[in-house]
């Protein structure tokens, strides 16, 4: 994970999904975990796409890149692991990334109207202005039905 | 962010292994709990006893045995499970519960360290399916809760529609006579 802050700023992990960047507040943010095997069983909740193994915890995996970018990311290998709000408590989620993640600091702008609930704002990245998710309201959210025309109100 | 109940917690029960049998259904491994079954046969050994349901309230269950006094339910897992439907070699019948199992193979028995609480993200009917999760040979294995293949509410519904199709047969039965 390269870095680019500066002090006294909030600072976000940028991380890559698809052609896109986003970011998460850094404090969320729990590691970049290597390529680890994705294991899958039979379950009904909605974005899950299985468990990882991660220092002898069994994390969820959330298949972000639905939401987010309107498919499912081959290239996504890696897994960055986050904590995430469930009702009164608290667990790591992870969601697959291809690794290029960055720590970046910068004052957070408010989210562009109409954007998801799970985008909570946009941050200036490389002449470029990225969503700021929530990754509770994320891993909260549906992935769309089939015959959707795309993702959940994130114009590409 | 405080951490009040980390629900990714490790094996609460890790100090107190459990012997598992791991089967398949339609390709992926559950594990169950051995005490939590009475025998396990092959289907043909039950092809005479199994009585079709005519019109079944369960997609899930389209036959039932009569052993002694009580009515077993045969739980499709495929369907239970939403898996792709195979052609199931085996029952599994439950020592607690009024209900055999359909399932492809028995893998082996094993010893698993212990139970990982399923994680909270995993809100939906997985919760009453899985007692948690098991790790051995680095695989993640459901570990799957007997309770789960039926409802208090779903055998009510089987029991009373088999009773009401009985009742219906032995007036007929009668009236004919």
């Amino acid at each position: 994970m390269s870095e680019t802050q500066t002090s006294g700023q909030p600072s976000f992990v940028v991380m890559q999904i698809g052609r896109r960047h986003f970011a998460l507040p850094s404090d969320t943010v729990v590691e970049l975990a290597p390529p680890v095997r994705l294991h899958k069983f039979p379950h009904d909740s909605p974005l899950l796409a299985g468990v990882i193994v991660r220092r002898g915890r069994i994390v969820p995996v959330y298949d972000a890149a639905s939401v987010l970018v309107g498919s499912a990311a081959l290239t996504q290998r890696f897994y960055l692991i986050a904590r995430r709000r469930v009702g009164k408590s608290a667990e790591f989620g992870a969601i697959p990334v291809n690794g290029e993640c960055e720590l970046a600091s910068g004052e957070m702008s408010a989210p562009q109207p109409e954007r998801p609930p799970f985008v909570v704002g946009t941050l200036a990245f490389n002449d470029e202005s990225i969503d700021v998710l929530d990754f509770s309201a994320l891993a909260a959210s549906r992935p769309p039905a089939a015959g959707d025309s795309g993702p959940t109100g994130l114009p590409s | 962010m405080n951490l009040a109940h980390d629900s990714n917690a490790k094996p609460r029960r890790a100090r107190h292994p459990e012997r598992v049998i791991l089967f398949y259904i339609s390709n992926q491994m559950f594990a169950i709990a051995a005490e939590a079954i009475q025998e396990i046969r092959s289907t043909d050994s039950l092809a005479g006893a199994a009585i079709e349901i005519e019109n079944p309230e369960l997609l899930k269950v389209r036959h039932l045995i009569e052993r002694g006094r009580h009515t077993y339910y045969v739980v499709n897992g495929c369907v239970h499970f939403g898996l792709r439907v195979t052609r199931p070699a085996l029952v599994m019948v439950l020592r607690q519960f009024r209900a055999v199992v359909l399932v492809d193979r028995i893998d082996r028995m094993a010893e698993i360290p212990g139970v990982y609480p399923l994680p909270a993200a995993f809100g939906g009917d997985e919760r009453r399916w899985y007692r948690g999760l098991a790790y051995l040979d680095d695989t993640v294995i459901p570990v799957i809760d007997p309770a789960g293949f039926l409802r208090a509410d779903e055998f009510q519904r089987l029991d009373y529609a088999t009773k009401s199709v009985a009742a219906h047969r032995e007036l007929e039965g009668a009236v004919q006579a």
